[in-house]
């Protein structure tokens, strides 16, 4: 099979190793997509099954910003259905995104930064190949997640219509991430600067799409995700929209080539400029090295979550004006004040979420730097084990605290000179605080995961904030018995600023976090290191 | 003296697999000792263990008079690695990579590192990312030379570096040996031991199945002899000790073993010694007889080096 263009020559040969390679992978991505679907579904079905219950629904919902800020535009709530298009698509659209983003980067910038690429083109295979080889098992991947959506939608008993609509908006929002992670692979001169790109676009196009639909005002066309979201699966079923998608997934494919036939192989567009001679001062312990590593996942996890708190205080006022616009609401909501707090409780959440999965990340680095060969000479030097990955963990846990803290000084200020009283400044800081022993408790059993069982580490500790994620967003709104989240951090943290902080609570946890660091620090002294 | 390094009964296994089954090294102060076995044999594996990278699993293991897993960063301050396989930080440059690994180990001699730099014809500017294996290793390579190591730990630190910069690697190791330090040298390329090492230890499936100097060792192989004789000479293949015996027009090419030399050279005395030449064994003639069950097919096959050499 050698395709029609001498560049796209191996093409199929490419795209069926790579199928190959994650027969495993995708099938679980897709999984991790279509199971929460049919979840949300039966979940949905059996929580609204009276019009009263829905129309409860719809009018807590409807007013509630938090909510349209991690959902997406409330249309359609007056039929079950739309609810669960509502409340579960934003969070599958993300997971298709991640799993192209991934699929596209490490098919393409991931091959080419092993070698792998530069070995395959020097047999038959064209110019083009391992890139298109790269998209074409990242959309085939976001087919068959539209599909197994889809089918879980209407298998589950949800009309057949909108649940393809639903799926087919799930599997374009994945295409457009597939064209931007082409594009940044081209672009960036590393696998890490590739998936940190096309992560951060994948923020920002969250954060566009929480404004547009928290306001009302048209933003979300500005976001892939909103574009998605716009075909209103279970409402409108409009597919408009899916044609955006498509036409700027079609452009993005075409820079990225334009820019693959503008660069050399195995860098980025800008050539690496010749560096430093000597290591500057700091870089002579192994926590300057872990800093040097580390520092520039930081400063883009710290910047990003900055960010999503002055969007976060700033959407808190919108809480009072849907709150005023719905007067059915009232029936079933606290006061104007409880809900903002109700809000912000949501919002730290989120953050700490995000903050808990950097800490991992950071704490994962070890991981990936034993299995790369790199910590082998570092340890043969006069650096013993705590020394090394103590280090890491020290990054991590103070990394996720200032990025976390970011977070929450970002909303308290805004929200202090939108109300004009200083004294709010104090009050949502000391409540963002309340949040950090969840993040190092994640932080800590990630070291101890890369301590104890290092093979499996960077799959149960993303197992893990994946468990965390999943009941803190859904727990509580699907009914599910209260030992389902008993193990996540979150669920032991107080919900400030709406619950009061029990500082007990907060020393068992920290308590917790000292215990699992240090169960990992002596893991890893005890242990052969693992190369591979 | 205690010895710098001192293994016994080392075994190591990985799961079902075997990597070390009861390796026995024994490395004296001041020598360069090699460390030669085949691909796979458990170079990697012993110099690991050593390094306290990995915990034996049963046998005495000694490095400088200490226990390698236990007093792992006390002895560290007085060893320099180069691993077998570098691998850097793609976003450092090369000699970032090398004051870190310097200072982590204990601090580095500027001048000598820009000596080094020099020699081994290395940009300390470049990316990590862009650098070649050769290039890569010379990082770890001037990283531990410009140390005050007082016993270099060398896993097959030449595979990636033309010949050029092979023979700056050896005069350095010579060097170091001049200075009475310690260095194990683990390497499959032949001549690099034969040119450097006091000693060897020979290792096969993760035992030792030789160890010596190479004059020790060289009795337990044959020196290849070729003669021209006066009168023609009888009676050699009857000879014990003597192989692949081929004769033509008064000359006679044989290989000997060492301990039958002296009877067959008295036997071509005999005949009138117009020329001789003796080669001694080289090393890839002792690493055949140890990992070759296909030596035995391989005697018949004159070029045997090139055969150990692909």
């Amino acid at each position: 099979m050698t395709g029609a263009h001498p560049t796209l020559a191996g093409t199929g040969t490419l795209v069926r190793a790579a199928l190959r390679r994650d027969r495993l992978r995708l099938p679980l991505w897709v999984a991790g997509a279509a199971g929460p679907v049919a979840t949300q579904s039966v979940s949905s079905q059996a929580l609204y099954d009276s019009p009263r219950d829905l129309a409860a629904y719809e009018a807590s919902v409807g007013s509630n910003a938090a909510t349209i800020a991690l959902a997406g535009p409330p249309v359609g709530l007056d039929t079950v259905a739309g609810a669960v298009a509502f409340e579960i698509s934003a969070f599958v659209i993300v997971v298709a995104a991640l799993m192209a983003v991934t699929t596209t980067g490490r098919h393409s910038r991931g091959d080419e930064e092993a070698g792998r690429t530069e070995l395959l083109r020097a047999t038959r295979v064209g110019r083009h190949a391992p890139l298109v080889a790269a998209v074409a098992v990242a959309s085939l991947a976001c087919l068959a997640t539209a599909l197994a959506v889809g089918v879980a939608a209407a298998a589950t008993g949800l009309p057949v219509a909108g649940s393809l609509v639903l799926g087919a908006s799930v599997g374009a929002a994945g295409l457009v991430f597939t064209g931007v992670t082409a594009v940044v692979a081209q672009a960036t001169g590393s696998t890490r600067a590739a998936h940190g790109s096309a992560g951060l676009v994948l923020g920002l196009a969250f954060v566009v799409r929480a404004v547009g639909d928290v306001q009302g005002n048209g933003l979300s066309w500005a976001s892939p995700i909103g574009w998605a979201q716009a075909t209103h699966p279970f409402s409108g079923d409009r597919v408009t929209p899916l044609l955006l998608c498509l036409g700027v997934t079609a452009a993005l494919l075409v820079l990225a080539g334009f820019l693959l036939d503008r660069r050399d192989l195995g860098t980025g567009l800008v050539p690496a400029r010749p560096g430093r001679a000597t290591a500057p001062r700091s870089l002579s312990s192994p926590l300057g090295l872990a800093l040097r590593l580390q520092r520039g996942a930081l400063a883009g996890w710290a910047v990003a979550l900055a960010v999503l708190g002055l969007v976060h205080g700033a959407l808190a006022g919108s809480v009072e004006t849907l709150f005023a616009d719905n007067p059915e609401a009232r029936a079933f909501l606290p006061d104007a004040p409880g809900l903002v707090d109700a809000y912000l409780a949501t919002t730290l959440s989120l953050d700490a979420l995000l903050a808990g999965a950097y800490a991992v990340a950071a704490v994962l680095r070890v991981r990936a730097e034993e299995s790369a060969g790199r910590a082998e000479p570092v340890l043969a030097t006069a650096t013993g084990r705590t020394a090394f990955l103590g280090s890491h963990g020290a990054v991590a846990l103070v990394g996720s605290s200032l990025a976390l803290v970011a977070a929450g000084a970002a909303t308290a200020g805004t929200r202090a000179v939108a109300t004009g009283d200083a004294g709010e400044l104090g009050r949502l800081l000391g409540a963002t605080v309340a949040y950090l022993p969840a993040v190092w408790v994640l932080a800590g059993a990630a070291v101890l995961l890369v301590g104890a069982l290092p093979r499996p580490a960077a799959g149960v500790a993303w197992g893990a904030v994946a468990y965390v994620t999943v009941t803190t967003l859904f727990a509580e709104s699907l009914d599910w018995p209260g030992w389902v989240d008993g193990l996540s951090p979150l669920a032991w943290t107080p919900l400030a600023p709406i619950d009061d902080v029990s500082p007990a609570r907060l020393a068992l946890l920290t308590a917790v976090a000292g215990a699992l660091l240090v169960a990992g620090l002596t893991g890893f002294r005890r242990r052969d290191l693992v190369p591979g | 003296m205690t010895p710098a390094i001192s293994v016994s009964g080392l075994v190591k296994t990985f799961g079902a697999t075997r990597a070390l089954d009861g390796l026995d090294l024994e490395v004296t102060p001041g020598e360069v000792h090699g460390f030669l076995g085949p691909n796979g044999a458990g170079k990697s594996t012993t110099i690991r263990v050593l390094l306290g990278l990995l915990r034996a699993d049963a046998g005495h293991v000694r490095l400088l008079g200490g226990d390698p897993w236990r007093d792992a960063v006390a002895l560290h301050r007085r060893l320099a690695y180069v691993p077998g396989d570098v691998t850097l930080w793609p976003g450092t440059t090369g000699g970032e990579a090398i004051d870190l690994l310097g200072r982590l180990q204990g601090g580095l001699d500027p001048v000598r590192r820009a000596d080094l730099l020099d020699r081994f014809d290395l940009d300390p500017r470049k990316r990590s990312r862009t650098y070649s294996k050769g290039n890569r290793q010379k990082v770890a390579l001037v990283a531990a030379l410009a140390s005050d190591a007082e016993l270099f730990v060398l896993d097959e630190p030449t595979s990636g570096l033309d010949p050029l910069m092979e023979a700056v690697f050896q005069e350095e190791v010579r060097t170091l040996h001049d200075q009475g330090r310690t260095v194990l040298l683990s390497s499959h390329v032949l001549a690099e031991a034969e040119a450097l090492c006091d000693r060897v230890s020979i290792i096969r499936h993760g035992r030792t199945v030789q160890s010596g100097s190479l004059a020790e060792l060289r009795h337990l192989t044959r020196t290849t002899i070729s003669v021209e004789t006066a009168r023609p000479v009888h009676g050699l293949a009857g000879l014990p000790g003597v192989h692949d015996l081929r004769v033509a027009e008064g000359r006679a090419r044989m290989d000997v073993d060492g301990d039958a030399l002296d009877d067959v050279v008295r036997h071509l005395a005999g005949a009138g010694v117009r020329a001789l030449t003796s080669t001694p064994p080289t090393l890839e003639e002792l690493f055949l007889r140890h990992y070759g069950d296909e030596v035995a097919a391989d005697r018949r096959q004159p070029a045997r080096v090139g055969a150990v050499r692909s």
